[in-house]
């Protein structure tokens, strides 16, 4: 594939990617090793790119944009990384150095674009009072169009201007400073894990938190194994807990308290 | 599949299977498109109500007066936003304008515990899961993980139109029957979630220091000869406990912390405190 045909197509990838994870997930979302291994495809190196996603995708681990909010665009990340490291040859450290300070700079444009939504969102309101009910379902679609923005713009900049500017960043980079990024990478997911923490009812169920702990770091069994524990800890709870609600509305409703 | 059977429970049915079918595809393809931070989701749901609002009230007037009512706030994980559109559907269908009330109270109600349980499964435990499998197949250059993801997903459309069917034949009875009992499902799936953080915290991240102590012709190795022995993976669960605490700050968000702990790497890498793991 000729480099132009790759550039636009890494373009429509992001753009994809944009209504992808704005609709809560189709296909890849954003996550770094689906987007990453299209990207390989495309970039023709899937090997390079599923080691790049692959870091990418254990940093981001357990990030998740609850409730509309902003969070480091990792996919995005992903994208520049990959596609960098494909056409200069960077090593993952060097490329993932470039690329997540575009993905964490892109939560601005997030921001804006949400700002800009609301706006759209007066606008179609203010068409169907006016009855011009055709309008505004275009307005819809053209809100479609400025949310993939979010994406294109960085990618489109990164296509046109990054390789020179990466390679020359290649030449000055100390050892130290690639060494710290690749230890930054190891260390990240610890990020994501303190999110879910406190989205989670740690302080109520820290006793299953210590279980899981202690099954991989002493047991060293696998995550799905873990997770099936889990599944079935949760389902005993759950259970238990109907159960208690049911006896608790016979007994509020009236009934004999035969169970005593 | 919507069948016969069920179009006969529905007599004041208005719509065609169809035109419910492209309702719920609208939503499923827009959710959070139009996401703002006034109203959230509500240009989203208004998008994907307005064809079949529209034949539901051929009236103008009632069709800007219904539209209006989803221009209220609403947020959802947007895969449970399918039940609660759905039952809102029904309803309108079934008592137009009088539903208006109604419908927007079950919108309300139900929008806190469905995203509970929605963010929980589809934006943790989901990815959390395939994303800790997935990433490190990739990492030894294995695209299988990825792409059984991906399929994992494709799947997932069907079950987001059931889930529509089932918000749309349950109508109103949706707060009675689900309400309830939403609520203790996120509080035991919670229970999962915690068991895979367990694990996260000593499997995923890495934290390594080369020092050693040297007394006259003996070294102590800091990592293996001294933290290790105390427990696996301590250093990883005090810096766990670390960005617990910095999380719970109005002044840390997540990418204060993700800039903080870059900056304290390069700084262990450029003195030697710290190292990469082998």
């Amino acid at each position: 594939m000729s480099v132009v045909v790759q550039n636009i197509l890494v373009v429509l990838l992001a753009a994809y990617m944009a209504w992808d994870n704005g609709t809560g997930g189709q296909i890849t979302n954003n996550w770094p090793v689906t987007v990453g291994l299209l990207v390989g495809l495309i970039m023709g190196d899937v090997q390079t790119a599923l080691i790049i996603a692959g870091t990418l995708q254990l940093m981001s681990l357990g990030v998740a944009g609850i409730g509309g909010a902003s969070i480091p665009e990792y996919g995005l990340a992903t994208i520049v990384s990959v596609y960098l490291a494909i056409r200069t040859g960077a090593s993952t450290g060097t490329a993932i150095a470039v690329g997540l300070p575009v993905g964490m700079l892109t939560l601005q444009l997030d921001v804006i674009l949400k700002i800009v939504n609301n706006f759209f969102a007066h606008l179609t309101q203010r068409l169907l009072h006016e009855k011009k009910f055709k309008k505004m379902e275009l307005i819809f679609y053209l809100t479609i169009a400025c949310w993939m923005l979010k994406y294109i713009i960085p990618v489109t900049l990164v296509v046109t201007f990054g390789t020179p500017i990466v390679k020359a960043i290649l030449h000055v980079i100390p050892v130290w400073f690639t060494n710290g990024l690749t230890i930054a990478g190891g260390m990240l997911p610890v990020v994501g894990i303190g999110m879910l923490m406190r989205y989670m009812p740690v302080k109520k169920y820290v006793t299953y938190l210590i279980a899981g702990f202690v099954l991989s770091t002493y047991l060293k069994m696998p995550i799905l194994g873990i997770a099936l524990l889990g599944a079935a800890a949760a389902y005993a709870i759950y259970q238990r807990n109907t159960q208690q609600i049911a006896s608790a509305t016979s007994q509020a409703s009236g009934g004999n308290d035969y169970d005593e | 599949m919507m069948n016969n059977n069920e179009t006969n429970t529905h007599e004041t049915q208005k719509l065609t299977v169809k035109e419910r079918k492209s309702m719920f595809r609208r939503w499923i393809f827009f959710a959070g498109l139009g996401y703002n931070y006034e109203s959230q989701q509500a240009p989203a749901v208004v998008y994907s109500m307005s064809k079949a609002l529209r034949k539901i009230y051929p009236n103008d007037n009632d069709y800007i007066e219904a539209m209006d009512n989803h221009y209220k706030y609403f947020n959802v994980t947007p895969q449970m936003g399918n039940i609660i559109l759905g039952a809102s559907l029904a309803m309108e269908e079934k008592d137009g304008l009088k539903a208006k009330d109604a419908v927007q109270s079950l919108k309300t109600s139900l929008m806190g515990p469905f995203s509970g349980v929605g963010d929980s499964v589809f934006w943790i435990l989901f990815p959390t899961i395939m994303g800790s499998i997935a990433g490190y197949m990739a990492l030894q250059g294995n695209p299988v993980g990825a792409v059984v993801w991906m399929a994992l997903y494709v799947a997932l459309y069907w079950v987001k139109m059931w889930f529509f069917k089932l918000g749309y034949t349950s109508g109103t009875k949706l707060i009675t029957s689900l309400g309830a009992k939403i609520n203790l499902f996120t509080d035991a799936i919670s229970v999962m979630g915690l068991m895979v953080i367990g694990s996260l915290v000593a499997t995923v991240v890495k934290v390594y220091t080369p020092l050693e102590f040297h007394t006259g012709k003996v070294s102590l190795s800091l990592q293996t000869g001294i933290l290790d022995k105390i427990m696996p993976a301590l250093l990883p669960v005090c810096i766990a406990g670390l960005v617990y605490w910095l999380l719970g700050k109005k002044t840390w968000t997540p990418t204060r912390i993700i800039l903080l702990i870059i900056v304290l790497c390069l700084i262990g890498a450029a003195t030697g405190l710290l190292g990469i793991a082998k």
